[in-house]
């Protein structure tokens, strides 16, 4: 530097013409590695912007499948089932069975457990209220079942008034507040697996300025100082080159492993929720109906309702479920699920057709027998197709979302670390040229 | 959006302690808000809190004229002899059809309930379908029980939909106007029950206090003469749950169905004399007058041979009173 310093009086002597046109290009020069160097700037930015933005919404969907996750579908599963367990139980009289009072007390551990845990996750979002309605409801709803019980292993009737107040509490507050927290976060999966798998445009762009930029001034210094390569231009665009192959097969990845945590893990999942819970709540109607001798009231219409709701057929839930699950883990089980859906409704309507002839013991008898061909047996065989296949959808779930998060793994620090040496090589490469004009 | 914030993950504390405490605060009133409605409400949608206006009618409807003028004792009178089933009668459809359909309650205890120990409806009330279905077919067990509310009993009973109801029902000139009534099988009366340590002593103490009965029923719309504030409940069972977690100040209805529920909570007490007559009957529709005559003749044997008795000492315990008087009109 120092030694073209000395020699700089002898240059304008050479040619004015070359004054000039040194000074130009060396102006040139300047401004295209300040060109270069925002370019490459906005492209670490842009590109470690979106990987960020896919990374935390990649974290959203992996941590709906963790275990310790707001999973709501499990607290309506479970309280649904306490509340149809508890119903099932009351028909055997003032002494229920064990295997009906484990299921149940399972039930209310399970709900309390995911309670707790959807509470921490929750934070400020907008599921805390309807969640507080919930961890405020729970305990009321087993002091009344627990009433209910002690006062029918009294010989109460004071017992059913207790169990009709417990189901009415879990009906109209407990089981709608557990609906709202599913449906947020419903609504919270699908937006943070829309973000995951959505396109970065912004650093496509920038991609595409960058590229245009490198090859230019590569193809003008060539022309300019006759050297057909500029390594550190060179380094520059290899670096880019790499960063952005690295995000774009990076991105791809993780969308497919999301799309298919999505079509073979949380929809079908949700299908058959939808499914089984709809499931549960026409099994608690059948025992109501029952132990409020009431007949074809109320709460068998509500069967009725729920037996059309739930199919098989066009458009129910059943068949929606089958034809989600189509081809995943647990698409086996959602079949069989839709075919053990009949055999139950043929049992009920044998158990309504005893009741209505008059034999109501009868009708109790083949409503809680848990033999393949009576009530509470066929109505298990469907609720375990729809859990298992739940759980396996749940798995390839929690294992495609991991992959997807897995592929993001440091990317973002890897777009930074490649965008500073484009930054390097691009310096490096127009500095030694600038040297020239000195 | 909420998920944003939990998105982003960045919350401000003090906010989010003070929406904890609005949470908090929802939830409570929400729960709150639930305990406070009559059970029935919730779990059949029904009835709220019965307006005066409405209380009135039913008065004035009581007392309408054509009311006053009838006699709730007096019945059809039966043929001589021993009940039989007349081939063409009533009873007989009901024999071909193989068990009678009644309506009844579930949950008045020692009158008519759900025993949870065997799942059978007894009581004092269901004796006396027992004596008719043996009447009909020779076997006390057929019948088919169809458990009504206190307002669904009329309807049913016109309806068809149950053959005979017995459910602690009065038999009153208003009622006699849509139904009719076998003779009367029981007589109670209108009193209050409280828990220990109420300031209630007796009707007089019920004025803007919340008192609980069963919609349709003549305990409730009496209620309104006394200026209390009425809570409809489905069943006397769901008024003792109300009872009990201090919904309501006090029960009224007959004591038949009082003392059942005191019989179930040892808190649990009856003041204040008798303040109505409860002639209780058993509901037929008015198109089988036939079977209003063969439920007498029925009555009359068990009064005659001492089932009456025997089953009211069952049930209710000793000293066993006379059978209620017996009137017969046409």
């Amino acid at each position: 530097m120092t030694a073209g310093a000395a020699v700089a009086p002898v240059r304008p002597v050479r040619s004015l013409r070359g004054t000039v046109t040194a000074g130009t290009t060396h102006a040139r020069l300047r401004v295209l590695l300040m060109a270069l160097l925002v370019v490459t700037a906005l492209w670490g930015g842009v590109a470690a912007w979106s990987v960020a933005g896919h990374a935390s919404a990649a974290a959203n969907v992996r941590a709906a499948s963790e275990p310790l996750s707001l999973d709501a579908q499990r607290i309506y599963r479970s309280l649904s089932d306490a509340d149809a367990t508890e119903a099932a139980a009351f028909l055997h009289g003032g002494q229920e069975t064990l295997p009906l009072r484990r299921q149940y007390q399972g039930d209310i551990a399970q709900a309390a457990r995911e309670l707790e845990a959807a509470t921490a996750a929750a934070g400020g979002s907008s599921a805390g209220p309807q969640l507080a309605i919930l961890s405020a409801a729970l305990p009321v709803y087993t002091g009344l079942v627990e009433t209910a019980r002690t006062d029918n292993r009294l010989g109460y009737p004071l017992g059913a008034a207790y169990l009709r107040e417990a189901s009415g509490l879990m009906r109209a507050t407990m089981l709608p507040a557990a609906r709202a927290v599913y449906a947020h976060e419903n609504a919270q999966l699908a937006a943070a697996d829309q973000q995951a798998t959505a396109l970065p445009y912004a650093a496509f762009v920038v991609a595409i300025i960058a590229a245009i930029l490198l090859l230019a001034a590569q193809r003008w210094l060539a022309r300019r100082t006759h050297r057909v390569i500029n390594p550190g231009l060179l380094v520059a665009s290899l670096a880019g080159l790499a960063s952005l192959i690295w995000l774009v097969s990076a991105l791809t990845v993780a969308s497919v492993q999301f799309s298919s945590a999505r079509d073979h893990g949380s929809a079908p999942v949700e299908a058959l929720a939808r499914a089984d819970i709809a499931a549960l709540q026409a099994h608690a109607d059948e025992s109501l109906t029952l132990i409020d001798r009431s007949g074809d009231d109320t709460n068998q219409e509500n069967f009725v309702f729920l037996e059309k709701h739930l199919g098989p057929g066009q458009g129910s839930l059943l068949s929606t479920a089958e034809t989600t699950a189509a081809g995943s883990a647990g698409g086996r089980l959602a079949a069989a699920a839709a075919q053990s859906a009949q055999p139950w409704y043929a049992v009920h309507r044998k158990v309504r057709a005893l009741d209505g002839a008059g034999s109501y013991t009868a009708a109790v008898g083949l409503a809680i027998g848990t033999g393949p061909t009576q009530s509470g047996g066929s109505f298990t065989r469907l609720d375990s197709d729809l859990t298992g296949a739940m759980a396996a959808d749940q798995a390839s779930f929690r294992s495609a979302a991991q992959a997807g998060q897995g592929a993001l793994a440091g990317l973002e620090a890897g777009v930074i670390v490649l965008s500073l040496i484009m930054a390097a090589g691009c310096t490096w490469g127009i500095s030694r040229r600038l040297a020239e004009y000195r | 959006m909420g998920n944003l914030t939990t998105a982003s993950g960045v919350p401000v504390r003090p906010r989010q302690r003070l929406s904890r405490t609005a949470v908090a605060s929802v939830a409570t009133a929400a729960v709150l808000s639930w305990l406070a409605t009559p059970v029935q409400a919730t779990s059949a949608g029904g009835a709220q809190v019965v307006t005066s206006a409405h209380a009135a009618h039913v008065t004035a409807r009581d007392g309408s004229a054509a009311a006053t003028q009838c006699d709730p004792y007096a019945s059809l009178q039966p043929p001589p002899g021993p009940p039989t089933v007349t081939p063409g009668s009533f009873m007989a459809t009901v024999r071909a059809r193989g068990y009678l359909i009644a309506g009844v309650d579930q949950n008045s205890y020692r009158l008519e309930y759900l025993n949870p120990r065997d799942g059978q409806i007894e009581g004092f009330d269901i004796d006396m379908l027992h004596a008719i279905a043996a009447a009909i077919f020779g076997d006390p067990s057929k019948i088919k029980y169809v458990a009504t509310t206190n307002a669904q009993r009329e309807p049913f009973v016109e309806s068809g939909r149950v053959d005979i109801v017995a459910h602690t029902m009065t038999i009153t000139c208003a009622r006699l106007q849509d139904v009719d009534f076998s003779t009367v099988y029981f007589d109670a009366g209108q009193q209050i029950l409280v828990e220990d340590g109420s300031p209630i002593h007796g009707v007089q103490d019920i004025a803007q206090r919340r008192v609980c009965a069963a919609p349709g029923s003549t305990s409730l719309a009496r209620l309104s003469q006394y200026h209390a504030i009425q809570v409809p409940a489905q069943s006397y069972t769901d008024c003792l749950v109300l009872l009990q977690q201090g919904q309501v100040d006090a029960i009224s209805t007959d004591n038949s169905i009082l003392e059942g529920l005191a019989a179930q909570d040892p808190y649990a007490r009856i003041v204040g004399t008798t303040f109505s007559d409860e002639p209780y009957g058993l509901a037929i529709s008015k198109q089988h007058p036939d079977f209003v005559r063969f439920v007498n003749a029925v009555l009359a044997q068990m009064r005659a041979d001492g089932q009456w008795a025997a089953s009211y000492e069952s049930w209710l315990g000793s000293p066993v009173p006379p059978p209620p008087s017996v009137r017969y009109q046409g």
